[in-house]
């Protein structure tokens, strides 16, 4: 049997792997690797930077031995690999990128690191070195226990927003994680905007980052988890990741990202949807090398739930809704109005002068004011909304439950006038405590 | 196999690939499959014409039968803190008994190597343990060098170290 948690830990250590191939002609060859990564339990891939004698040399033969040191117990593994092809593009090139681009960092060699393909190979057979070891550390975090702990309280939670909260409190119980937070997708714009976060000075919810941009973006573009042991500018996200203005626009509509300033490991684990990624659940520590594969492995399993909870909270509200008593129609705040503007260009909505929300959310935000202003109404359902051309979901299968939760969390962090209170499965009751003139600033424009 | 002329190894280059920096050898069987295995420590002769690695005779099973039978070696010197990496291959490799003076050379190398690495965070004990191994069991591989190359990552790796050779 084939010891792939000692090889996965090899592969993630600072010891560097050594390659051996033989020449046509039977001349050997010896050299460092830069980057190995396991890929499932019958293949690993090495990093392919230069032209050099190991690559001429597997074109011709494709035998080689990957030799390696397990950083903890310092067990040296033969592995005998036979190999197959070059990746250039896909999850394995995306994650040995980045994963490279950290190293390359870590170890001054960025500008000389470049990832030119992801080598393939078969392993054939793993050789025990004989040797001495030194006895496993006990690890950490025990994971199967952790995981247990985790998983069995998201089912017990009642809706989106709670249970991304259930699982953020999980991951610093159980797993010591500090710093996370979730960001769901917007396919629509190919952006990601942040739900729910843990261990920042601001939650940074509403906060955007596009898809493909720093290893949550290429998370959500690749499906792969992207785990990265070592800080690098190349991943990183500026403080204010900015959108590009557009003319007629107010100036400042971007909430900062809320990430650490100094990571030292992050990982992206994408939260599986029925075609693109629901969203990213982020990790990061200002720790070199915090995240093993186990952590990894371990998220991974998270977000399948998450997911699959996720589509659960909507396959429900298509079931239908609470029976809701009539309420009587409120009476409409007093006191000074508050201007309430809306940009049609990027549907942005501010309060006053304060930006709040945009997109998708700014429409549902629009739609609810708009219907309380004309109708008096206060009391909305989820189900309505995901009808409600104003609101202009992407489509059907939109995740209207995260802009929900987005929306909630913005306008109760804004300690806003207007707030949302959940009264029900899919029901929720507008209370806007001042009156509001509401202004549409494109009106005319189009 | 070409036969190819030896090489001679400047002093600059004895230095380094007798001082604490990583050792690996490799070889290969007839199959066309490698052999390989970490060595503890290197001589070089005086004239910088023989060079000798050190090996543990129960890890290098493989590599010991591959070299006897091909006489074929490959030998990559790197020093991890600056990573700068020499390959030097040869054609007529022999394994041999300890010569004098070689255990102290592989206690010498020991000690080296743990001052090397413990600034990058590895502990003397992990460091001495992927390099211990009982005397009685340490075997040397010894070759004339007809090829070497800067294997340092960048542009120039796999040029040879001394033009018109390799």
């Amino acid at each position: 049997m084939i010891p792939f948690r000692a090889l996965r830990d090899c592969l993630d250590g600072a010891i560097p792997g050594v390659v051996s191939t033989c020449a046509p002609d039977g001349t050997p060859n010896v050299a460092y690797m830069s980057q190995g990564q396991y890929v499932d339990s019958q293949h690993l891939a090495l990093s392919y930077q230069f032209f050099n004698r190991t690559r001429q040399n597997i074109l011709a033969n494709p035998h080689a031995i990957l030799g390696l040191i397990h950083p903890q117990t310092a067990q040296q593994y033969r592995v005998r690999l036979t190999y197959e092809r070059t990746e250039t593009a896909g999850p394995i090139f995306e994650s040995m990128k980045a994963k490279l681009a950290g190293i390359a960092s870590h170890t001054g060699m960025s500008g000389v690191f470049r990832l030119l393909g992801s080598d393939l190979y078969r392993i054939d057979q793993v050789e025990v070195v004989p040797g001495t070891t030194l006895p496993a550390p006990v690890p950490a975090v025990d994971y199967l226990p952790a995981l247990r702990a985790c998983m069995e309280r998201l089912p017990a939670t009642p809706d989106a927003e709670s249970l991304l909260d259930t699982l953020l409190d999980g991951l610093e119980r159980h797993f010591g994680i500090e710093h996370a937070l979730v960001m769901m997708l917007d396919p629509g714009r190919a952006r990601l905007y942040t739900v729910a976060s843990r261990g920042y000075a601001t939650s940074g919810v509403g906060s955007e980052i596009q898809v493909g941009d720093g290893v949550i973006g290429v998370a959500a573009r690749e499906r792969v988890p992207i785990r990265i042991s070592h800080m690098t500018s190349e991943y990183a996200y500026g403080l204010a990741m900015r959108e590009g203005a557009a003319p007629g626009l107010p100036p400042d509509t971007e909430i900062p990202f809320p990430g650490l300033a100094a990571p030292g490991s992050q990982l992206a684990v994408p939260i599986p949807g029925v075609r693109e990624p629901l969203g990213v659940l982020f990790v990061e520590s200002p720790t070199e090398m915090r995240f093993s594969h186990a952590d990894e492995d371990a998220l991974v399993a998270l977000v399948a739930q998450v997911g699959a909870l996720f589509r659960l909270f909507l396959a429900e509200l298509e079931l239908g809704e609470e029976a809701q008593p009539m309420v009587e129609k409120e009476p409409h705040p007093s006191g000074t109005p508050l201007r309430v503007r809306r940009f049609a260009s990027n549907d942005s909505v501010f309060l006053g002068d304060d930006y709040l929300i945009k997109g998708v959310a700014g429409n549902i935000l629009w739609t609810l004011l708009q219907d309380h202003q004309a109708l008096g109404r206060t009391q909305f359902s989820n189900r309505e909304l995901r009808a409600d051309p104003r609101v202009r979901l992407p489509d059907q299968s939109d995740n209207l439950e995260a802009r929900l939760v987005l929306l909630h969390r913005r306008l109760a962090e804004r300690q806003a006038c207007v707030q949302l209170e959940k009264t029900g499965r899919g029901r929720f009751r507008l209370v806007v405590c001042r009156p509001l003139e509401l202004e549409d600033m494109d009106l005319g424009m189009a | 196999m070409p036969s190819a002329a030896p090489i001679h190894l400047g002093p600059d280059y004895v230095r380094f690939m007798t001082g604490g920096v990583s050792i690996n050898t490799g070889s290969g069987g007839s199959d066309g499959l490698p052999s390989q295995c970490r060595a503890f420590g290197c001589r070089v002769d005086a004239e910088g014409g023989r060079i000798t690695v050190f090996l543990a005779a129960p890890q290098a099973a493989d590599l010991l039968r591959d070299v006897t039978r091909s006489q074929a070696v490959a030998v990559v010197f790197s020093d991890p803190p600056t990573h700068r990496t020499m390959q030097v291959k040869g054609r007529d490799a022999r394994v041999e008994s300890l010569a004098e003076g070689d255990l102290a050379r592989v206690s010498a190398y020991r000690t080296a190597f743990v001052q090397c690495l413990l600034p990058l965070g590895f502990t003397e004990s992990t460091v001495r343990a992927f390099l211990d191994c009982p005397d009685e069991q340490l075997v040397a591989v010894t070759f004339t060098p007809d090829a070497a190359f800067n294997q340092t990552p960048g542009a120039q790796a796999g040029t040879p170290l001394i033009p018109g050779a390799g």
